[in-house]
């Protein structure tokens, strides 16, 4: 075990594009973790999905052998963090499992919104922050200003910042010595009750779930019964040891300040829940660590093969899934429209994006999903209450004595110039202000209560691009209150198609099923007649729109040596065809199940 | 069975030629070719299509040529010289039939009356000559290096030559054009009395200059192009051409015989750069490239980039796709009988549409209306899905 003196705990946090996952990078290569040669951008972030959208999505953490100025070698435990408000809660308990935090600030773009939200969080968790002003080689580059800047906002100390550019591995030196010198060490008694972390767990088919923990209190080393508080799950620990970025290094045993893993042959990660506690049987620690909190979906929809014939290769798929991802819940559903599917619950509308092109790309599904919802509580004449999450188990209008819909408190942070936009934005989606508040002269956080069905579909978009990227977002749901809720239900060419249903309030139908009916109207392909689109309420039209037939459709020109290249095309516009649903004479391309979700990109 | 081989039992042979070569580039043309006009590439293209036709020869023994094109590119531009030596070369070392179909492809800007005078007395017995419009305003635009004049010259000299078989091109859907003004050029253009119209449809195709200022036109949209189609066939028929395939049309029997091959599963053997061929079972493409070609011929290299032998299933989605193209169609027995698989599934499909007034079925064949044709690739690819998931007839006696 490392001497508590010689260990530092810390996270990377940024504004996206900032550059946090270069810093971490380099930060691994400067300590050898990796050599030059193995290094693939971004190490950390594993996933193709994370490199390619440029956000972290999983937390990941790796030790770095650090041998520092004073010619002592410390332990450096980098806990990476997923960085979208959807896993706010998976960030704030990994910045628990720390004692500081790098802020990574862009030398030319200054301070932003997530800048703050994230230093916000670390704040809270009692953290150390620790500025860093990156791509100093920029033209642009302003190092001074942003300095100021992060003194006059944030309000934390910056003139000996060290300047960096992670890209071209300067100054990165100066990083690692202010990590050693800046960040905490961290306290814990080796000797008392365990009392460990779960920060984040993972799914190995060899070893079971690999548990990756802070240790705040004792030791654990394998053969020790161990339990996890909130779920209560007992298991007898066969590993314990540190992360490399080259894989797991097993150790004697892990004691209190030390970031490390725990194996003991877990089937599910259900069992180990972010945020829970970890202690032994025999020996058990005398409360839990504070703020953890269970999974909670709050976003549900319907999710189908667009293949009918690959429903069980989706079955497996979700149950693979599943064992890495307890956040996300599913059961299985069926629609008149599209055959058997399952209902999927999500934290949000990125984790549902997330898990959609999982299934897509590592199984290799098409996926056709139905509008998101969220669980409403619906009390019928009867007096019996329904939590109801899909738009099918809906009661009929004339049985419902009271309709009640999640509402959250949202908390909007931007520079003052864009307040007049946010509260529009907040206004329009039925929000109901609460209060105002100054951060500092140029700050400020506003404070909303609106229905959790305004915010998953769009909200955080269309907040990015009203205050030009400098808003952001959080939001804790507070509770069901009254609505007027109703149905909405879409038909083409005269029939119902269950799987475009969904719950709104009433206020919003009108508009909300004429912008329906055009964006399936710019999505079906026309046929060789005439489809008419049509929203109902209970059997009443509410807005029509009419796809015209299509009349050219031809290859004009097509002799020998255009035979091979023609037919391509034709294969191309059959295999179109697959990925369509026919609904009784109308085919429906997956698509435009996936149209009707961003009705107000334009 | 008969073991001497007469004459009348070989097989139809098509052969295709490419010319490279063209004045000019057409804003809307994806063809393989080259403006430039340098004697000694010419000449050494011809001396490679000539060896390729030598190496050629002797593969096809059991063949009889029955039609010979000359495509482009543009092979008038090419000159009466190059185009008579690679016919001899056919002739030379292939059986060519005596009434042979003998196509060349010319533009309204390269046919003197040398030219003309010189390939009928080699044998060149028709003409299919690129007028496209007869506004010059349009044919600027399109990039074609001749005005409508030079066209209407062009084809009195061809007539004056002896060719009796002519056909024009000519295209609508083009920018600004309206019904009125494609009813005129129709008009005109009949005034000339061609024996065969092509009429093609204009497809921007990618990778073309007028692809990339697409949204600059003003191109008739999709429902005027589809009454100006439904309107050409009308006016068509009414001056005694016959529909025979989506954009081709003939007097009498002036159909082109060597088009008909690639739409009936006929075979064809193609020299030059990007020529395909589809002989003896196999589909195969030359390198798309003149100097590539040209160095594969005379180092004796690889010539041909391309080549599969295609499953019965693939010659079966041909068979969909090319056959219901021509006003000839399809046919179950036909079908069922060379592919070995069900037309059931097809027939539901096809009636679908004949209910819709895209399908015919007269003497026990499944044709296209002209409405049909106009949107012939959702009929096609909704038949080609039909036909993937169904089961070869075999298999199925077999688990009965």
């Amino acid at each position: 075990m490392t001497e508590l003196s010689k260990i530092r705990n810390f996270s990377i946090i940024a504004h996206i594009d900032h550059g946090k996952s270069t810093l971490a990078d380099r930060l691994l290569e400067e300590c050898n973790a990796i050599s030059h040669r193995e290094m693939e951008n971004q190490i950390l972030d594993s996933m193709d999905l994370e490199r390619e959208r440029g956000i972290t999505i999983k937390a990941t953490a790796a030790t770095l052998e650090y041998t520092a100025d004073d010619g002592d070698t410390y332990a450096l435990n980098l806990i990476d963090t997923p960085g979208h408000v959807d896993f706010n809660y998976e960030v704030s308990r990994s910045l628990a499992a720390c004692e500081g935090a790098v802020l990574v600030v862009d030398a030319s773009q200054g301070v932003e919104a997530q800048t703050l939200a994230n230093t916000y969080l670390a704040i809270d968790a009692g953290l150390e922050v620790l500025p860093v002003i990156n791509k100093i080689d920029l033209p642009s580059a302003r190092p001074a200003e942003v300095k100021a800047e992060v003194e006059d906002i944030i309000g934390i100390p910056a003139e000996d910042s060290p300047e960096i550019s992670a890209k071209n591995g300067i100054n990165i030196h100066s990083v690692l010595e202010m990590i050693v010198r800046d960040v905490p060490a961290p306290s814990g008694d080796r000797e008392a009750p365990l009392q460990a972390l779960i920060f984040d767990s993972q799914y190995d088919s060899y070893r079971g779930v690999i548990v990756y923990t802070r240790i705040k209190q004792g030791t654990v080393k394998p053969g020790m019964d161990i339990q996890m508080m909130a779920t209560g799950a007992k298991y007898k620990v066969v590993e314990v040891g540190t992360m490399s970025p080259k894989g797991l290094i097993p150790r004697e045993a892990l004691g209190a300040g030390e970031v490390g893993y725990i194996t003991a042959s877990i089937k599910t990660v259900a069992d180990t829940q972010v945020g829970d506690t970890i202690t032994t049987v025999e020996n058990p620690c005398a409360e839990p660590l504070p703020g953890y909190r269970p999974v909670q979906p709050m976003v549900f929809s319907g999710v189908y093969p667009a293949d009918g014939a690959k429903y069980q290769d989706m079955r497996d798929a979700l149950e693979k899934l599943k064992l890495n991802d307890a956040s996300f819940v599913y059961e299985p559903e069926s629609s008149i429209a599209l055959g058997f599917g399952f209902r999927c619950g999500f934290l949000g509308l990125l984790h549902m994006e997330i898990i959609q092109e999982r299934l897509e790309r590592e199984y290799n599904l098409d996926l056709i999903t139905t509008a998101p919802n969220v669980v409403y509580r619906i009390t019928k004449t009867d007096g019996t209450v329904l939590m109801v999450d899909n738009p099918l188990d809906y009661p009929d209008p004339m049985e419902i004595s009271r309709a009640e819909e999640p509402y959250v408190k949202i908390s909007l942070i931007a520079p003052q110039e864009y307040v007049g936009s946010m509260m529009d934005l907040a206004t329009s989606r039925r929000g109901d202000f609460k209060d105002m508040v100054y951060l500092d002269a140029n700050r400020v956080e506003l404070h909303y209560e609106m229905p959790l069905n305004e915010i998953i579909y769009d909200f955080f978009d269309a907040l990015k691009s009203r205050t030009r990227g400098y808003g952001s977002l959080d939001y804790e749901l507070i509770g069901y209150r009254d609505s007027k809720l109703v149905k909405l239900d879409i038909l083409l060419n005269g029939d119902i198609v269950d799987a475009l249903s969904f719950i709104l309030f009433a206020d919003n139908a009108y508009p909300r099923a004429r912008k329906i009916c055009e964006k399936l109207k710019e999505n079906i392909p026309r046929a060789q007649f005439e489809i008419p689109v049509q929203a109902a309420i209970g059997g009443k039209i509410i807005a029509r729109e009419t796809i015209k037939a299509v009349r050219k459709d031809v290859l004009a020109k097509c002799y020998g040596g255009d035979i091979t290249r023609k037919k391509k095309l034709l294969e191309k516009q059959k295999e179109g065809k697959k990925r369509m649903r026919t609904f009784g004479t109308v085919s429906v391309p997956s698509e435009a199940f996936m149209a009707v979700l961003k009705l107000d990109e334009d | 069975m008969a073991l001497i081989t007469t004459k009348k039992d070989k097989h139809p042979l098509g052969i295709y030629v490419h010319i490279p070569f063209c004045r000019s580039r057409c804003q809307y043309c994806d063809f393989y070719s080259t403006t430039c006009k340098e004697d000694k590439l010419i000449d050494g293209y011809m001396k490679a299509v000539c060896s390729h036709i030598e190496e050629t020869g002797p593969l096809a023994p059991n063949h009889i040529v029955d039609t010979i094109y000359f495509g482009g590119g543009t092979p008038s531009f090419f000159g009466a010289e190059g185009l008579a030596t690679i016919l001899t070369a056919i002739r030379r070392n292939f059986d060519v039939a005596g009434d042979a179909e003998i196509t060349f492809e010319a533009n309204p800007d390269s046919v003197s009356d040398n030219l003309l005078r010189r390939l009928r007395a080699e044998g060149f017995n028709r003409v299919s000559l690129g007028i496209q419009s007869d506004d010059d305003v349009i044919l600027e635009q399109l990039g074609r290096p001749h005005d409508y004049a030079q066209a209407v010259t062009a084809f009195q000299r061809i007539r004056k030559a002896g060719f009796d078989n002519v056909s024009v091109d000519l295209m609508f859907g083009l920018p600004n054009q309206t019904m009125n003004t494609w009813m005129q050029t129709l008009e005109n253009v009949l005034t000339l009395k061609p024996d065969h119209i092509s009429c093609y449809m204009l497809r921007l195709e990618e990778g073309t200059p007028m692809y990339d200022i697409r949204n600059f036109l003003r191109i008739p949209d999709d429902d005027m192009q589809a009454d100006m189609y439904l309107q050409t066939v009308e006016v068509l028929k009414k001056y005694g051409f016959r529909q025979y395939e989506i954009s081709n049309f003939a007097r009498k029997s002036k159909l082109s015989k060597h088009n008909m091959k690639y739409w009936t599963g006929g075979e064809w053997i193609g020299f030059g750069p990007s020529a395909s061929s589809d002989f003896a079972g196999k589909r195969y493409v030359c390198v798309p490239d003149l100097k590539k070609y040209v160095t594969a011929i005379r180092n004796k290299g690889q010539v041909i980039s391309d080549i599969s032998e295609l499953p019965i299933r693939e010659r079966a989605g041909d068979y969909l796709m090319l056959r219901l193209r021509t006003t000839t169609g399809i046919a179950r027995e036909e079908y069922e009988r060379q592919y070995l698989l069900p037309f059931d599934p097809l027939e539901e499909v096809l009636r679908r549409y004949q209910e819709t007034g895209h399908v015919r079925f007269t003497n026990e064949r499944w044709r296209l209306t002209p409405e049909g044709f106009l949107i012939s690739s959702a009929i096609i690819s909704d038949l080609l899905l039909e036909q993937d998931k169904s089961e070869p007839l075999a298999k199925r006696r077999f688990s009965h």
